[in-house]
C-alpha cells in the first residue's frame, strides 16, 4: 500500500510516500531553519504562515521525486496531534482535502508514534517488546513498546525537554539556533569533565526527567567566570554540559530497560542525532549486553516519513479516521 | 462554469456552488472554532444537496480573507488542495470582495468591515457597485472603526457582521448618512467572483495561493520595527 504521509506539526513542512510501511519512496522536508535562526525559536503565527505557503510544493516534490501521482496514492496518513494547533491544522487541512477528493482512507496519527516509527523505518529487525526513548526539543519520553501501536508511558520530563535544554544553553552561550547539532559539533574540542555539572534526578527511583537544574548551574557557572574575570572555555562547558544530559538519558534508559527486563532499546526524535549521546547508549548498551537502535539521520528530525509509517500501522489494525478528523496540540500516545 | 466556493474567514462556513452566476447552493454553516473539523464534510453535503459530486465542478473559489488567521489558512489549504488533487483551476477572492458583492443592488458606495476580533479595530474597503460586480476604490483599511470616516467620503453603506454597531460609531464621529448591511461573506459571493476570474482566464496558481492577512503577525511586527529603530 502506497502511503502518502503529512507533516506539520512544528516547524517543518513534510511529505513522503513509503511503501507498505517500510520503503521510502520519497521525503521531502522544507525547514524553517532561517525564519528561527531570525527569532531565535519557534513562532507559532510565523509557522504556520510558512507551512501554508509551502504545504501544496512539498506535496507535489514528494510525489515528483517518487515518480508517482496522486492517482497512485492509496491512503494519507497526517500528523493530528501533538504539536503546534495552528501548524497541525494545515497538514491536516490539506491532508482531508486528498483524501476527500481522491476517496482514499485517511488516518490521523501522533507525533510520538511517528518518532517511534522512524526507527521501525530505519530498523525492520527491531524486536519488540522494547523501551524506547523519544527525546527533541519538544518532548523527553520514555515508553515500554509491547508491540508496534502498543505504549506505556513509563516517564517523562518535569520541566523542559532535553532539546530544549541545548536550545537554550546555547543561546545562552552565544551559539547559533538550533543549539543541538552547534553543541554537538563544539564540543568535540572540548573536555567532557572540565565541568562538574548535575545530573538531575539520575539517582530518583522514577523514570521522569528534569533538565532545568542543569540548565540554570550552567548559567550560573557561567555568570560566576563573567563576574571573576575567568576565561571562558566555550568547548569545555558544552562537552562538560552535553556529558551531563547524555548520562541523565542513557542512565535512565537502563533503569527502565532492566525494570521491564527487555534487551533492546531504541533511541529516537531531534537528540537521538547527537554523536555523543549516541557514543554513549552504544558503550554502555555494549557493557550491559543490550542491542541499541538509532533511526538513520534524515529520520531523527520532524519527517513525513515516519508519519506514513505509523499510520500504515495504524491502518493495517483497521483503524481509518473520517472527514471530520481534527487536531489535539496536547494528547497523550494512546494503545 | 460550475463553481464551488468556499469562506471560513469568519465563525461560520460558507459554502456555495453557481453556474453561469446562477446559484445552486449557499449554505452558511456554525462553526466557531471548530472551521477545520466541519468544512470538508460541509462541502460534501452542499454538493449532494444540489444533487452533485466535486468531479461536477469546473473549478474553486476560495475567500482569502481577511479574518481569523486561523480560518482562512483552512480555507485557503482546502481550496488549493482540492484543486490540485482533482487538476480543477482555483481563484481566491478577497473576502471583503464577496461582502461587498452581496451589497452589489445598493446605489452608492459599499464599505466592506470584518472585525479583526480585538477591541473595536477592523479590516475594511470601499467598493464601487458597477453592472453586477463591485470594484475597490483605495487601499484596504486596518485600524480603528473611528478611522472608517477617513475612508468614507459620502453616503454609503456598511456591510458586514456588526454593521450596527459599526454604523454607530461613525455616524457619531461624522454625522455622515450611512445605511447598515448585516451580512457574512456568502460561499455563492466568492463562487461568482471566483467564476467572472476564471472566465476571464484569471487563474490563480495552485501551489502558490496564500490568504490575504492584511497584518503581519505581532512577533514579525515587532521584530521588524525593532530593527528600523536600530539602523
Ligand atoms: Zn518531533
Amino acid at each position: 500500500m502506497l502511503v502518502l504521509g503529512i507533516e506539520t506539526s512544528c516547524d517543518e513542512t513534510s511529505a513522503a510516500l513509503v511503501a507498505d510501511g517500510e520503503t521510502i519512496l520519497s521525503s521531502i522536508i522544507a525547514t524553517q531553519l532561517d525564519l528561527l535562526r531570525k527569532y531565535g525559536g519557534v513562532v507559532p503565527e510565523i509557522a504556520a504562515r510558512r507551512h501554508t505557503e509551502l504545504i501544496g510544493y512539498v506535496i507535489k516534490e514528494a510525489l515528483d521525486t517518487a515518480g508517482k501521482t496522486l492517482d497512485d496514492i492509496e491512503s494519507v496518513a497526517v500528523t493530528s496531534k501533538q504539536g503546534l494547533i495552528g501548524c497541525l491544522l494545515v497538514g491536516v487541512a490539506a491532508a482531508k482535502s486528498i483524501s476527500y477528493a481522491k476517496q482514499i482512507p485517511l488516518i490521523g496519527v501522533h507525533h510520538i508514534e511517528g518518532h517511534i516509527f522512524a526507527n521501525r523505518l530505519s530498523h525492520p529487525d527491531l524486536p519488540v517488546p522494547h523501551v524506547c526513548l523519544t527525546v527533541s526539543g519538544g518532548h523527553t519520553m520514555l515508553l515500554y513498546v509491547e508491540n508496534d501501536c502498543k505504549y506505556e508511558l513509563l516517564g517523562t520530563t518535569l520541566d523542559d525537554a532535553a532539546g530544549e535544554a541545548f536550545d537554550k544553553i546555547a543561546k545562552f552561550l552565544g551559539l547559533d539556533f538550533p543549539g543541538g547539532p552547534v553543541i554537538d559539533k563544539l564540543a568535540t574540542k572540548g573536555g567532557i569533565k572540565a565541568f562538574s555539572f548535575p545530573r538531575p534526578m539520575i539517582r530518583s527511583k522514577t523514570l521522569d526527567f528534569s533538565f532545568s537544574g542543569l540548565k540554570t548551574s550552567v548559567i550560573n557557572m557561567f555568570k560566576d567566570r563573567v563576574a571573576r574575570n575567568e576565561a571562558l572555555p566555550l568547548a569545555d562547558i558544552a562537552a562538560s554540559f552535553q556529558e551531563a544530559v547524555a548520562d541523565v538519558l542513557v542512565g535512565k534508559t537502563m533503569r527502565a530497560a532492566e525494570e521491564r527486563g527487555v534487551a533492546a532499546v531504541s533511541v529516537t526524535g531531534g537528540v537521538s542525532a547527537n554523536s555523543r549521546i549516541r557514543e554513549v547508549f552504544r558503550e554502555t548498551c555494549r557493557r550491559k549486553n543490550i542491542d541499541v537502535f538509532f533511526p538513520k539521520l534524515s529520520l531523527c528530525t520532524d519527517n513525513a516519513a515516519m508519519i506514513a509509517a505509523a499510520g500504515y500501522a495504524r491502518m493495517k489494525m483497521g483503524e481509518v479516521s473520517d472527514l471530520r478528523l481534527n487536531v489535539f496540540p496536547n494528547v497523550p500516545l494512546e494503545g | 462554469m460550475m463553481v464551488l466556493g468556499i469562506d471560513t474567514s469568519g465563525y461560520a462556513n460558507a459554502v456555495g456552488l453557481v453556474d453561469d452566476e446562477k446559484v445552486l447552493a449557499d449554505s452558511t454553516y456554525a462553526a466557531k472554532t471548530d472551521s477545520l473539523e466541519q468544512i470538508v464534510a460541509n462541502i460534501d453535503s452542499t454538493l449532494k444537496s444540489a444533487g452533485l459530486a466535486l468531479k461536477d465542478v469546473g473549478g474553486i473559489g476560495v475567500g482569502l480573507g481577511p479574518g481569523s488567521w486561523t480560518g482562512i489558512r483552512v480555507g485557503v489549504t482546502v481550496g488549493k488542495i482540492l484543486a490540485f488533487s482533482t487538476g480543477k483551476p482555483v481563484a481566491g477572492v478577497p473576502t471583503l470582495q464577496a461582502l461587498a458583492y452581496g451589497a452589489r443592488h445598493e446605489s452608492s458606495l459599499i464599505c466592506a468591515v470584518i472585525s479583526v476580533g480585538t477591541g473595536d479595530a477592523v479590516y475594511a474597503a470601499l467598493y464601487r457597485p458597477e453592472n453586477n460586480a463591485v470594484r475597490r476604490i483605495g487601499e484596504y483599511y486596518v485600524g480603528d472603526v473611528k478611522g472608517l470616516t477617513a475612508l468614507l467620503t459620502g453616503p454609503a453603506v456598511l456591510v458586514g457582521n456588526g454593521s450596527q454597531a459599526y454604523t454607530r460609531i461613525v455616524k457619531q464621529e461624522s454625522g455622515m448618512n450611512i445605511k447598515a448591511v448585516e451580512a457574512t461573506p456568502g460561499g455563492a459571493a466568492v463562487a461568482c467572483l471566483a467564476e467572472q476570474r476564471l472566465e476571464l482566464g484569471e487563474k490563480d496558481d495552485v501551489l502558490s495561493l496564500t490568504p490575504l492577512y492584511l497584518k503581519e503577525s505581532t512577533a514579525k511586527a515587532f521584530v521588524n520595527k525593532y530593527k528600523s529603530s536600530h539602523t
